[in-house]
Order: structure tokens, then C-alpha cells, then sequence
């Protein structure tokens, strides 16, 4: 069992299933004596929404323990409500033997892990003692009742657990009385989720005005997104607008004032911004478009190719002008005077041009 | 491909407020590529009291496309040929916007039947008969009207009644005269033929 070098030996998930495509690369243990690391990982977190019908282990890892892993176990089980003191780390409380008790399926060799004394002693003898310990240590180490965060305890007030407070947004017992960091962060993350899901659910009713259908109820999900005009205020969906904005200009049709133009008020827009849901406010609109276009600034302009091609938009792409060292392409104005006196920005200027106006006599 | 389901909803769309608009939009035939539209001529203007038929021809790019448009009913108007019924209305070519349906672009050519461009004509006889002596032009307006856009409408009654005198079941008679726009002769034919 005890194999050398520092490395975790869990046992790989795939390779429990059949087949790990990382074969003898895989960082995990493709040894059936080693334990699969079965701990669940909401639990960790403080709720898991499936309380004791989850197939993965309720239990707390101690997470400098869990770092250290040459030994057989790369983490030691604690009990739930077993609290190590982060001080003194003898007095975690390794069960082996209950753990095997508990989770004997998800390990299939466990012969070696069974300690004679676990057997001895009993383990209903001992979680009490847990029990009465974790009253005394620290309260914002004691996880949550994950029943009561995802919404309902069937114990009530008889819960040995500690019941979260209400979240005001989502309604349920899941801020922790103990820990002001988690608390504010579930908050904000809630209120974010709450307004998403409120836009949404006033988005469903908006419909397009090219193909009178609702949007969001579009046959493909690729479909079900708003187009957004820059400068006007009417809703289409983003391939009724982008279609319309490709389509050939027919003979006599200006491409600004027609195909460019908003269907409905033919207001000039320049751009259109693909969004999954519709604003109701001015600021909810730039906030889409903000973050659509610093989306965009991320991407490497194809046009541009790190600086080995030109891009027709110049300075106002949205994409990103970077060259391959990571440096941004500077941009050097020009400005020239203008025969009436005024200041113009040149653009590039090539030799041909002046060339191609040369006549030779 | 022309978006069916959207000429699906705009049909519907329209015959719902029929009665308010006058307007209606109907298949000419089983596919929805070619319908027919009415509108009804409007008052204080020649075209008063007279119902007007139009051939709707869907193209395949539409709502991206146009439809094409023309007047099936004879018409004496500055922008409509009073020969072939091709209407001379920007929104229907350069103008057109998805967001325009059947019943807009119906409703744009009623309003154009109450105020002609005559400086921009498809007729230049109808426009310079506009222009020159408009009372000519009411009269011959009014009686085109009378004898085109009217006697299709009132006597359709009595059309169907010869019609089935002569053995043809009654609902194929009404949806053949639909089809060919009223015309008794072209109906009888269209029936014994087919």
C-alpha cells in the first residue's frame, strides 16, 4: 500500500467506472486497494441540498490534513459534528472503522482499514462523546442543517444541527449564523440570481417584431436571445436582426439608411448586442452592453492577427489589437490640416495612392 | 424560405379586425405564397364604396424581402398602372422593413389611394390627367370604381345562385370565384375544367 513519493493516491473516479482517458498519466490512483476520495463536496461547503440521501459522504476534511498524503488515507475523517481544534491536531478523531461503516459500498477492499479497536469499542459509543465536544469548540466551524438550507427540516426544533437564518431573497435557512463572510457572499450571489431569474421571467413575454414570435420560446435554444439595437429600444430576436442586417441590399436600397436602420423606427444602429435577456432600464441595457463588449475585447481580432494583417475597423474594433508578446498596438493619430483650416485625422497612407493618380504623359 | 408560420400569424392577425380595417388577406390557393388582399376604397376620396382585390406574391426571402404587390381591380390613380396594377409605393421596394406585415402594407396602400403623388407616377397619363383637369380624373376615378371595384362585390350573390343553378356544389363555387377574383366566366371555366 504505501507507495513512494508524495503523491495522492485516491482512487480515480473513471477508473472505478471502466475507463480513465488519462490512462497511466492520471494523476489519481488507478489501484483498486487505494480509497476513492467519496467526500462530498456541498457538504464541505457548508449545505448540501440532499441531506443523507446523497451518495456522497457527509463528512469534514480538515483541510491541512488533507494535504498531507503519504499515508494510506490522503485526508482523516471527523465525524460532522466533530470539530478538530485548529490548534492541537491531535485531537482530531479518526474513525477509520466507522468510515468504513458508512461508505463500505463506495470502497470495494477495505480488509486493511477495519482497526480492531473501532470494532471493540463500538461506534455508537463514541459519537455521543463527539457530540458533546463540538459544543465546546468554535461555532463557525460547525457546518449548517443542509435539510433546513435547502428548504425545509423535517426534524424542525428538535435538529441536533444549527438552522441557518432566512436568506430574504431566496426564502430559505441558509445564512450561517457564525460566518459574516459566507453570509454576505451568499447575499449578494442570491439578490444577483433573484433579479437574473426576475428579467427572465419578464423576457419570456417580449416578442420579435420581425417573426411575431416570443423570443425566448424560439424552437432552437441558439435562437432564444434578444438582438439588441444601440441606439433604440425595440426588441427583436438575434437572428430575425442579424439576418435582416446581412441580406443583400436590393437595387435602390441604401445600407445605412435601410438595412442598418431599426425595422420599426429605422433609427441608425451600428452595432446589435446578443443578449438572453431584455432590460428594463437604461442602465440594465448598458450594463449588457458593457459587458458584451469587454467580453469582445478579450477575443484576439482575427483581422488584426497579432499584428501580422490589418484590421478594417481600426480603432473602433471591439476585439482585441494585441501582438504576440502581449503588447497593445498603439494607436497614433495623425492629424493634418485640411485646406479650410481645420484639423483632420489621416488615415494610412500608402504610396499607390498617390501612384494611381499620377498620369504619365 | 419564406417564414410560414409568421404569414400564418399575420393572417390571423388581420381577419381578427376585420371589421374595424376593412382590410382582409386571404390564400389564394393551398400554399401560403400567394394570397389575396382586399381593402376597401376610402370615403371622400373617387375610390369610395368600391372593395379592392390585391395578388400578394410572397418571395422566398421574405419578411426580408418585400412582398410583390398589385392591384387586381382595375384602379385609375396617378401611382397605380391602370394597365397591369403595379403600384408604385416605396415601402414595398426600397423602403420595405421586416417589421412591416401584409396588413401595414395594405393599409399603406389604401392611404395612398386618398393622397396621390402624382409628381411620382407609375400612370403618366392617369398623373397628367391628375394634374392638368383633376375633374376629368374624379369622374374617371368614380366610374372605374363603379364599374370595376363594385359589381364584383354586389353582385356576388347572384353569381353564386347561376352558378349552382347550373349544378356546382355551393362552397365550390364561392371559393372559386374567391380565386379568380369574381369574374363569373372565368369561374364557369376554372369549374368545368377542373
Amino acid at each position: 500500500m504505501s507507495l513512494p513519493g508524495n503523491r495522492t493516491r485516491v482512487l480515480c473516479k473513471f477508473f472505478a467506472h471502466g475507463a480513465c482517458l488519462k490512462g497511466e498519466h492520471c494523476e489519481f490512483s488507478h489501484d483498486w486497494k487505494d480509497p476513492a476520495n467519496n467526500v462530498c463536496t456541498f457538504y464541505q461547503k457548508g449545505a448540501c441540498a440532499y441531506g443523507t440521501r446523497c451518495r456522497y459522504d457527509h463528512v469534514k476534511v480538515p483541510q491541512r490534513q488533507a494535504s498531507a498524503s503519504s499515508s494510506t488515507y490522503p485526508y482523516q475523517y471527523t465525524l460532522p459534528e466533530s470539530i478538530t481544534s485548529s490548534s492541537s491536531p491531535s485531537s482530531a478523531i479518526i474513525l477509520p472503522g466507522v468510515i468504513t461503516e458508512l461508505s463500505a459500498t463506495s470502497r470495494p477492499y477495505t480488509s486493511q482499514t477495519k482497526s480492531p479497536w473501532a470494532e471493540g469499542s463500538g461506534q455508537n459509543d463514541l459519537i455521543p462523546d463527539v457530540i458533546t465536544q463540538s459544543r465546546t469548540t468554535n461555532p463557525a466551524d460547525i457546518a449548517i442543517c443542509s435539510f433546513a438550507a435547502a428548504g425545509n427540516c423535517p426534524r424542525g426544533e428538535t435538529c441536533p444541527h444549527i438552522h441557518g437564518d432566512l436568506c430574504p431573497t431566496c426564502r430559505k435557512q441558509c445564512l450561517h449564523p457564525f460566518r459574516p463572510d459566507e453570509r454576505e457572499e451568499h447575499k449578494i450571489g442570491c439578490e444577483k440570481k433573484h433579479k437574473h431569474l426576475e428579467a427572465l421571467k419578464h423576457s419570456q413575454e417580449i416578442e420579435c417584431s420581425v417573426c411575431l414570435e416570443r423570443v425566448l420560446s424560439k424552437a432552437t435554444p441558439a435562437e432564444r436571445k434578444f438582438g439588441l439595437l444601440s441606439e433604440c429600444d425595440h426588441p427583436f430576436c438575434i437572428s430575425c436582426i442579424r439576418n435582416w442586417r446581412s441580406s443583400s441590399p436590393t437595387s435602390g436600397m441604401d445600407v445605412n439608411s435601410a438595412l442598418r436602420s431599426c425595422p420599426i423606427c429605422r433609427k441608425l444602429s451600428y452595432f446589435v448586442i446578443p443578449s438572453v435577456i431584455w432590460y428594463a432600464t437604461k442602465d440594465e441595457k448598458q450594463e449588457i452592453v458593457d459587458s458584451y463588449k469587454a467580453r469582445l475585447r478579450s477575443i484576439d481580432c482575427r483581422h488584426f492577427d497579432f499584428g501580422n494583417g490589418t484590421c478594417p475597423f481600426g480603432t473602433s474594433c471591439f476585439y482585441k489589437h494585441a501582438y504576440r508578446d502581449g503588447r497593445l498596438e498603439e494607436v497614433v493619430l495623425r492629424h493634418l490640416g485640411a485646406e479650410d483650416g481645420q484639423t483632420v485625422i489621416a488615415k494610412d497612407i500608402r504610396l499607390s495612392d498617390f501612384l494611381n493618380r499620377m498620369r504619365i504623359r | 424560405m419564406v417564414d410560414f408560420s409568421r404569414v400564418q400569424k399575420e393572417l390571423q392577425e388581420c381577419n381578427r379586425d376585420i371589421n374595424v380595417s376593412g382590410i382582409s388577406v386571404n390564400p389564394k390557393s393551398d400554399n401560403l405564397t400567394n394570397l389575396i388582399g382586399t381593402i376597401p376604397g376610402p370615403t371622400g376620396t373617387p375610390y369610395e364604396g368600391g372593395t379592392f382585390k390585391i395578388d400578394i406574391d410572397l418571395p422566398d426571402g421574405y419578411p426580408f424581402e418585400p412582398p410583390k404587390m398589385k392591384f387586381a381591380t382595375k384602379v385609375w390613380h396617378p401611382n397605380i398602372s391602370s394597365q397591369s396594377g403595379a403600384i408604385c409605393l416605396d415601402i414595398l421596394k426600397d423602403q420595405w422593413s421586416p417589421a412591416l406585415t401584409l396588413k401595414t402594407a395594405l393599409l399603406s396602400i389604401q392611404a395612398l389611394l386618398s393622397a396621390p403623388e402624382p409628381d411620382d407616377p407609375q400612370d403618366a397619363v392617369v398623373a397628367q390627367q391628375y394634374l392638368k383637369d383633376y375633374q376629368t380624373f374624379a369622374s374617371t376615378a368614380r366610374y372605374w370604381t363603379e364599374s370595376f371595384a363594385k359589381t364584383s362585390s354586389l353582385g356576388v350573390e347572384e353569381k353564386v345562385q347561376k352558378l349552382v343553378e347550373m349544378g356546382f356544389p355551393e362552397a365550390l363555387v364561392r371559393s372559386t370565384l374567391e380565386v379568380v377574383g369574381g369574374d363569373e366566366n372565368m369561374a364557369l371555366e376554372k369549374l368545368c375544367s377542373g
